[in-house]
């Protein structure tokens, strides 16, 4: 006879459902955006990240109060002449981060105009995040708060500025994303219920 | 794959394959191929025929070849601790189910797709536990698997690396953080190779150290297999993985908390309930949590028997609910009746939120093993994480049917079998699949005959006396029944028979010797029991009621806890599916290539090596909205391949700009440039970028642009070369040629070195002295000499005019000229359309061709050949039509009416 039962979901709310999404990586070269990754994925930190040549794929799960959220998360190359191949990767997915760098306004020209081909060309359901990366270079900052901010709500973006480097509002930043997707069934490749799953010991009468 | 004769050949004799399947072994979210075949020894050998096992086998390569590529790993006795269940619950994620093999320790779990031969699988090995459990007589011994136990490479050699990669020992495998996460892997950590109850091997210590070293600490894998690369894949059914993890880790995040339940039994006789029932039901100073409350011959009307409908089911229901604890509020769980049986649960209303999963059944072990005026009624519920299943039970009445009430009981816990709706995929629960069990009911067992007065020391109270003649109480002794059921004391005295409203014994005719009919047993950890008795007050019937108070330890979440490992499990799963990624190096991403000659190719290399844990699988693919994976001067090899783990492969990357390509890139169409997407399946992208320099060549050029060209074709600054391969070319030179000067310089030399040179245009070149004659056209000749051979220059000749962009007998007037054929002037009429330039190339190259076959003596050509072979290049189909498949059909009548049109030339003026 059974001598565990099984998981169960607890009753004051649990991880039911499981959603899974795809969500892009975008910004100039060198900005942070595989710091990012890494810093959401493994807690780690690279002085010297090398650069990504391609599009790197890893995935995290994000625990909501009643829904779990699994990222796969492509985070594609920044250089100029990789431009052309950033469509295979924002085709499709439900979610974007943009990212500049606080310490250089190019960077921040380059985010909008990801943000305007996104808007033009990914899906129109698409939940774009803007992250500020490198706020932890407050004293080299070249891109003002308030002019990002700004120009996040003309856009109805969301936005944080991160630190890949102090962690600062990175988990943050995936998180509020996660919450900000849509939860419904169709949206996700898998979703299901933790239900009882019994499996016995052997311990039979 | 046909894997039957591979199997058949490894049993001994005598043994008979009754089902074989090929499955993928779960183990830590990777999973390895197994055969996992079902095995029966005939009757002859052993004294009860039919006894089946399970043999799993690892294979040595996939799909199997022979029997040598299979080796015993596990022997599995079919026998009651078997257990067998599919689980479906991944289905909407891909194809394939889980099936769960557990036996004593051992679980098994296997991916097997979702299949017709998995069906019968599986349905065959039910078939076999469901024979053991109906069997009779003494537990099979199995002997006859000694010779596979042997040969079983656990068994064998417990040190040896492949030995138990099982899923019993990595259980736990989510990382060494069983022991913060608490007790998960005591009872778990045992090798597999015990399975057989061979008392010598089951030395679990020593083998679960032994499989802890072969793992990596880190990962809880067994790098092994992974090294020996029988190519493990993580497994996409991630979900029924979490549950399982969370299923091992319960203890972590449970506490067990005291509920009382209350169960009770009577036996009512038909009768009404014209008394109150608290004397029964609320005895007691505290309100239990949990009421069970059974009843039997609740209605003796035919109506109720026949229709099973009846108006006592109301009244007895309002009864209980006014007889139960007036303390506190209850809510109804489930009430279940069959005839005369009637099971009610309630729960104290605060409780009802954590009831979950509530199931009844009924079973009817009366005529014809159908009727309902005998079997049982139950109801399953989980309280919290705990799972509860109620039995009331009415088994066969008079003293001598002892037999029928055990086959009673086998036959409730048989066919007893309750479905949760809210997941039609999760697999229907029996009795014995509960942690706790109460089974109630009027058992019927009697008091065997014997030297004592039954009733005076039935009255006398000297129970123990009694008890040793009483049948359940010998029956379930001698294990014959209720089997890991525990009874409390009976410090009551016997429920039956009374005559009705007294404590009388029985004074009819019949006078029924009293019995012990009315009992309560219970099963499961953690239960204990604190009041076991009658309530003699209750005299409506000719039984009293029973009833039992227990304290029962529930497993309730830990919400926090819960959500924490929870989280764990998420983490440790997404590491383990990041770092089983497909990962690879290449050299370089950066491929430049010297500066690349017309029709002079060049192969680059790139080395992909796996440094990743699992195969790659590699692939060139398209970028959006290309048809191709690269460039048409580029070809690489492979361009798909399979790499394992800690090889590498060589690919090449061969550029040629030929005739085909080489227009594109003179005219700055296109360039020597791409980024290739390597991409890995399952994983991420590399991107290769390769770029060169096109040294570009009078080959490749167009007539109307080397027409104007008074310079050697290397000192023309490649902005004029652009603007003179354009449509509308804004600096023509005011002295054009009437030919290209290369071309002159070709056919010139041919003229005066070739015309008496046998086999010319028909006998090769050599590549070499074609790039010099390609080289010195370009950079300029000198003294109206070219290098190399005739035939060098032929085939040169042949080949610039094959590489001209635009054909002599242009793309538009192609169709043309195919019709033309027929008719020698209708062939002049598409000359005469010709643009300037092309027809004077045109009229040279005929004048050319006859002036050799005037020397026809010498260099043995003959018009036909010359007219194939010049056809041939000076009328071309565009590339876009030549491709379609119908057109290649054609080719050969389509070669023909070329040769004609040239041929009407070279014959006619
Ligand atoms: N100070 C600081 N440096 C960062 C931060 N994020 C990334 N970097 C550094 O910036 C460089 C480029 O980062 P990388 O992640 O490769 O950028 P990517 O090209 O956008 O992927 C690396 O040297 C990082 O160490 C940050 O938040 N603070
Ligand atoms: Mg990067």
């Amino acid at each position: 006879m059974a001598q565990r039962g099984g998981a169960q979901r607890p009753s004051g709310g649990g991880q039911g459902k499981i959603c899974q999404f795809k969500l892009v990586l975008l910004g100039e070269s060198a900005v942070g955006k595989s710091s990012l990754v890494l810093r959401f994925v493994k807690g780690q930190f690279h002085e010297y990240q090398e650069s990504t040549i391609g599009a790197a794929f890893l995935t995290q799960t994000v625990c909501l109060d009643d829904t779990t959220v699994k990222f796969e998360i492509w985070d594609t190359a920044g250089q100029e002449r990789y431009h052309s191949l950033a469509p295979m990767y924002y085709r499709g997915a439900q979610a974007a981060i943009v990212v500049y760098d606080i310490t250089n306004q190019d960077t921040f020209g380059r985010a909008k105009t990801w943000v305007k081909e996104l808007q033009r060309q990914a899906s129109p359901n698409i939940v774009i995040a803007l992250a500020g990366n490198k706020a932890d270079l407050a004293n080299k900052r070249m891109v003002e708060y308030e002019e990002a901010q700004t120009y996040a709500e003309e856009n109805s973006l969301l936005f944080m500025e991160t630190s890949a480097k102090t962690a600062m509002n990175v988990n943050d930043i995936f998180l509020a994303i996660a919450k900000k997707l849509p939860k419904s069934d169709n949206n996700a490749r898998s979703c299901w219920m933790l239900q009882v799953i019994t499996f016995k010991t052997g311990e039979t009468m | 794959m046909e894997l039957t004769p591979h199997v058949q050949e490894k049993l001994h004799a005598g043994h008979k394959l009754t089902a074989v399947v090929e499955a993928g072994l779960v183990q830590d979210f990777i999973k390895n191929t197994r055969v996992v075949a079902l095995i029966e020894v005939a009757s002859t050998h052993v004294k009860q025929g039919g006894e089946q096992a399970l043999l799993i086998f690892q294979t040595a390569r996939v799909p199997v070849h022979s029997a040598i590529d299979l080796s015993i790993e596990q022997v599995i006795a079919v026998d009651t601790n078997l257990k067998c269940e599919i689980d479906t619950s991944s289905l909407d994620v891909d194809t394939d189910v889980l099936v769960n093999i557990t036996s004593g320790k051992v679980r098994l779990l296997f991916e097997m797709p979702f299949s017709q031969r998995t069906n019968a699988f599986v349905s065959e090995i039910l078939r076999a536990a469901e024979v053991v459990s109906k069997r009779r007589g003494p537990p099979p011994e199995f002997a006859w698997l000694q010779p596979y136990q042997k040969s079983s490479t656990s068994s064998q050699d417990p040190a040896s690396p492949g030995s138990a990669p099982t899923t019993a020992d990595t259980l736990d495998g989510l990382g060494g953080d069983a022991v913060s996460l608490g007790d998960v892997s005591v009872d778990i950590c045992q090798n597999l190779s015990s399975t057989y109850p061979d008392p010598a091997n089951c030395n679990t210590e020593n083998s679960s150290v032994h499989t802890e070293n072969e793992r990596s600490p880190d990962l809880g894998v067994n790098r092994h297999s992974i090294a020996t690369g029988l190519s493990p894949t993580p497994i996409a059914a991630r979900e029924s993985h979490i549950r399982y993890q969370m299923a091992m880790r319960e203890d972590a995040y449970t506490d067990i908390q005291e509920f009382t339940v209350f169960v009770g039994t009577w036996n009512v006789n038909g009768r009404s309930p014209t008394v109150g029932l608290a004397e029964w039901l609320a005895v007691d100073a505290e309100p239990p949590d949990v009421y069970a409350i059974g009843f039997q011959e609740l209605d003796l009307n035919t109506e109720a028997f026949l229709f099973n409908n009846s108006p006592k089911e109301q009244e007895w229901l309002n009864a209980v609910l006014n007889g139960i604890h007036p303390k506190t509020k209850y809510r109804k769980v489930r009430l279940v009746r069959l005839v005369g049986m009637m099971l009610i649960v309630l729960v104290q209303e605060k409780h009802l939120a954590y009831v979950r999963n509530c199931a009844i059944d009924t079973v009817g072990t009366g005529i014809m093993n159908k009727m309902g005026n005998k079997g049982a009624v139950s109801v399953r519920l989980d309280l919290h994480n705990t799972s509860i299943c109620f039995v009331n039970a009415h088994l066969a009445a008079h003293q001598e049917e002892l037999e029928r009430r055990n086959e009673d009981h086998d036959c409730i816990f048989q066919r007893t079998c309750f479905h949760l709706n809210i997941t039609s995929n999760s697999p229907p629960k029996t009795i014995k699949d509960h942690e706790h069990i109460y089974f109630l009911g009027d058992m019927n067992y009697r008091i065997n005959p014997c030297d004592m007065n039954i009733r005076e020391v039935a009255s006398s109270g000297e129970f123990k006396l009694l008890l040793q003649h009483e049948q359940l109480t010998q029956q379930k002794n001698a294990k014959r029944i209720f089997h890991k059921f525990k009874e409390g004391n009976i410090l009551f005295k016997p429920t039956f028979k009374y005559d009705v409203d007294s404590d009388e014994w029985d004074s009819s005719e019949k006078a029924r010797q009293p019995a012990w009919c009315d009992r309560i047993l219970w099963y499961g950890d953690s239960i204990t029991q604190l009041e076991y008795r009658s309530h003699p007050q209750l005299q409506i019937s000719d039984h009293k009621p029973v009833s039992a108070i227990f304290m029962a330890g529930i497993k309730v979440v830990d919400t926090r806890r819960y959500r924490r490992i929870y989280e764990e499990v998420m983490k440790k799963l997404d590491k383990l599916e990041n770092e089983f990624l497909p990962q690879v190096t290449i050299d370089t991403t950066e491929i430049i290539l010297e500066p690349v000659k017309f029709y002079q190719s060049q192969t680059k290399y790139l080395t992909i090596a796996n440094t990743g844990q699992v195969p790659v699988q590699f692939e060139f693919i398209k970028k959006l909205n290309d048809v191709t994976y690269c460039k048409p001067w580029l070809s690489i090899r492979p361009y798909s391949n399979f790499i394992t783990p800690g090889e590498k492969c060589d690919v090449s990357l061969e550029v040629l700009v030929d005739k085909q390509t080489a227009a594109q890139l003179n005219s700055g169409v296109d360039q020597l440039y791409d980024i290739l997407v390597l991409h890995l399946e399952g994983g991420k992208d590399l991107f290769i970028t390769i770029t060169g320099d096109y040294e570009r060549s009078c080959f490749g050029s167009s007539i109307n642009a080397l027409v104007h060209m008074n310079k050697p074709f290397r000192d023309v600054p490649v902005a004029k070369l652009i603007d003179l391969e354009s449509k509308q070319p804004k600096e023509l030179s005011e002295m054009p040629y009437a030919v290209p000067k290369e071309l002159w310089y070709l056919v010139d030399h041919l003229h005066s070195h070739g015309l008496q040179v046998k086999g010319l245009f028909t006998h090769p070149g050599l590549q070499k002295e074609i790039f010099e004659i390609r080289t010195c056209l370009d950079e300029g000749v000198e003294h109206q000499v070219l290098p190399g051979s005739v035939h060098s220059v032929a085939e040169a000749l042949l080949l610039f005019i094959e590489a001209l962009p635009e054909p002599v007998i242009p793309y538009s007037l192609y169709q043309a000229a195919l019709d033309a054929t027929p008719n020698f002037s209708l062939c002049k009429e598409v000359i005469n359309k010709l643009p300037d330039y092309h027809r004077n190339v045109f009229e040279y190259l005929m004048a050319f061709l006859k002036e050799l076959l005037n020397h026809a003596e010498d260099n043995t050509l003959d018009a036909n050949t010359l007219a194939h072979v010049f056809g041939s290049v000076l009328i071309r189909e565009s590339s876009a039509v030549a491709g379609s498949s119908d057109r290649r059909n054609q080719n050969q009548a389509i070669e023909r009416k070329k040769q004609t049109f040239v041929h009407h030339f070279l014959m006619n003026d």
